[in-house]
């Protein structure tokens, strides 16, 4: 394992390893729920949660765990915590629950969270894998963030719910639409390798 | 320890520690969603039922469910219906409520939608769609007018008006509300009790 | 809805791919060549067919009767991963050929979306059981559909002048939403 320092651990989840921009997973909710800011945020709490606890329990469990029956153990853990964030959401905020749908019980099947018990918390300890979750749930969010901040501001005007554009601006629905999900993202992923080329030839 | 009685070990704990688990957020969740369902409906009926401050489940069935609204004096102010049909995208939801007598449509209400956001999204929306809904008379068959009508006394009092560029979802929420209306009116034709199921509550 | 309303509409106006955003990493991964996007439309249409009516008899027949609905998403996730296993079995005894044409791709489609969805879905809408069968069968083929369109263009796309940060992952998606784009005028077929 290469020797990274904790605070190297965060940021590559912000930047180098960003699950969405760099490693591409986690795409279905991210082209799903990024139609309003409000649902990006939801889903990037409730992939933290998930994530950050998985990630927990693995690892200070990892020994315990004989190697045939790992994913299938990883899988019903994880499992549980999106079952909690699930009910969480519908008992306390029943209003995002409905906007999200099925999304959030996906959780269990978005590649990061899995990626990253094999990856990571298998293989480290737990104070670094609790490190590790959260700089991928806060590069996930990041990306969440930008996508649906796009999505919002031009397919409905709105931030947050708010107007921010006024009445001269006629919403390209689109945004909000399917299509609009995925041209965004292709557009943004273009410009993430483009960036990293250029941070590359500068260094 | 054996590799496969390790395996079974393993398997077995991680079963039952989830299971427990969730068997308890289960729990501890269950009375607080099945509340916010019941809220919703009911805030959903004391919208369409003007007057109205309390509700009675009546009739449920056929794809629709009937409730009776009631003031503070349990004086009937109207009827609520709830029922849902096939729109454009997907499946539309909705409650609209009636005077006792059946005669007018009080108000409608879209709960849940997915229709084209900016298009037939717009039955959800008061000043496009859902104002055109109040005070209807409903003694016959309710009809959409086409092309939309710009206000509401433009329209004849049997009429609702359409959403332009949004045809197919308004005719969905209007074949709705008929085809309920007329299993409601079936229903009080043969039963004669709608008004009086709540005497024997 | 009818039968034939939920059949044309999963695979025409609600793709699984264009319109619920469902089994992207297969899409973008695995649709590079033709033949093998057919075989990943074939394998995930054979899972797909399978977990809708497993999935429903465990909601309707366990499940809902003893109010456990919330260990709905624990239960679907591990019937999909067993499910997966015996099939990829299951095809490798039986028919070689078979498991050459579509038994590589079936470990893939476990965390796959698409799946899962799938069983999520039908509880949402509240199916019946032929529902559920036909639902899982048409979105199934609405995938295969999808991959297929986008493998053909791929395959264009391949010898094509792009500039490098479009090439991959980042055309595939904007052509994704130039489907998803023509998909939309399928909505409001049916009536």
């Amino acid at each position: 394992m290469k020797n990274r320092t904790l605070a190297e651990d965060f940021y590559k989840g912000l930047w180098q390893e960003n699950p969405i921009f760099r490693q591409l997973l986690g795409m279905c909710p991210t082209l799903a729920v990024t139609n309003a800011v409000i649902n990006g945020i939801a889903m990037g709490l409730a992939v933290a949660f998930v994530l950050i606890f998985s990630s927990v329990i693995i690892s200070s469990l990892k020994k315990i765990f004989p190697p045939q029956v790992r994913i299938a153990s990883y899988i019903v853990i994880i499992a549980t915590f999106v079952t909690i964030a699930d009910r969480f959401l519908q008992a306390f905020f029943p209003s995002i629950s409905k906007s999200l749908g099925p999304y959030v019980p996906l959780i269990v099947v978005n590649c990061i969270i899995l990626a990253r018990q094999e990856a990571f918390s298998s293989k480290n300890p737990v104070g670094r894998s609790f490190i590790d979750a959260l700089g991928m749930s806060a590069g996930f969010m990041l990306g969440l963030l930008i996508l649906s901040s796009i999505r919002e501001i031009l397919g409905s005007g709105t931030f947050l719910g708010y107007q921010v554009l006024g009445s001269w601006f006629k919403p390209w629905l689109i945004m909000i639409l399917p299509p609009g999900a995925f041209m965004t993202l292709g557009i943004l992923l273009a410009l993430a390798i483009q960036i990293e080329k250029k941070l590359k030839s500068r260094s | 320890m054996s590799l496969s009685a390790r395996i079974i070990l393993v398997l077995t704990c991680v079963g039952l520690l989830s299971g427990g688990f969730l068997a308890t957020v289960g729990l501890l969740t269950k009375e607080r969603i099945a509340l916010n369902r019941e809220k919703e409906i009911e805030e959903a009926i004391l919208a369409v039922v003007p007057g109205a401050s309390s509700s009675q489940k009546l009739y449920e069935g056929e794809g629709l469910t009937i409730y009776a609204g009631k003031d503070a004096s349990g004086v009937l102010r109207g009827y609520a219906i709830h029922a849902s049909g096939v729109g454009f995208q997907d499946k539309i939801v909705l409650m609209f409520g009636t005077n006792p007598a059946l005669t007018k449509i009080r108000k409608l209400a879209v709960l849940e939608q997915k229709e084209t956001p900016g298009l037939g999204a717009k039955i959800t929306d008061e000043e496009s769609f859902l104002r055109y809904w109040e005070e209807k008379d409903c003694t016959t068959e309710l009809k959409l007018r086409k092309p939309a009508a710009s206000s509401p006394q433009e329209l004849s009092p049997s009429e609702v008006n359409t959403i332009t560029g949004a045809t197919i979802s308004s005719e969905a929420v209007l074949k709705t509300v008929n085809l309920s209306l007329k299993l409601l009116k079936g229903l009080q034709l043969e039963r004669e009790l709608l008004g009086e199921e709540k005497d024997e509550e | 809805m009818d039968i034939f309303t939920i059949f044309v509409s999963s695979i025409l106006i609600n793709n699984f791919v264009l319109h619920y955003f469902l089994g992207i990493c297969p899409f973008l991964g695995v649709s590079k060549k033709l033949d093998s996007a057919f075989s990943m439309g074939l394998s995930v249409t054979f899972v797909m067919t399978i977990t809708a009516s497993v999935s429903w008899l465990i909601n309707h027949l366990i499940l809902i009767p003893y109010n456990l609905d919330y260990l709905q998403i624990v239960s679907f996730i591990l019937v999909i991963a067993s499910l997966v296993q015996l099939v990829e079995m299951f095809i490798r005894k039986m028919s070689p050929p078979l498991y050459q044409a579509m038994g590589i791709y079936l470990p893939l489609i476990t965390t796959n979306c698409c799946i899962m969805g799938l069983a999520l879905l039908i509880a949402l809408k509240d199916y019946g059981f032929i529902e559920a069968v036909v639902f899982g069968v048409g979105s199934g083929i609405g995938f295969t559909l999808a991959i297929l369109l986008m493998a053909g263009i791929r395959e264009q796309l391949e010898i094509s002048d792009l500039p490098e940060p479009l090439r991959g992952a980042s055309i595939a998606l904007i052509v994704a939403g130039i489907m998803a784009l023509g998909f939309l005028g399928f909505s409001g077929m049916i009536k």
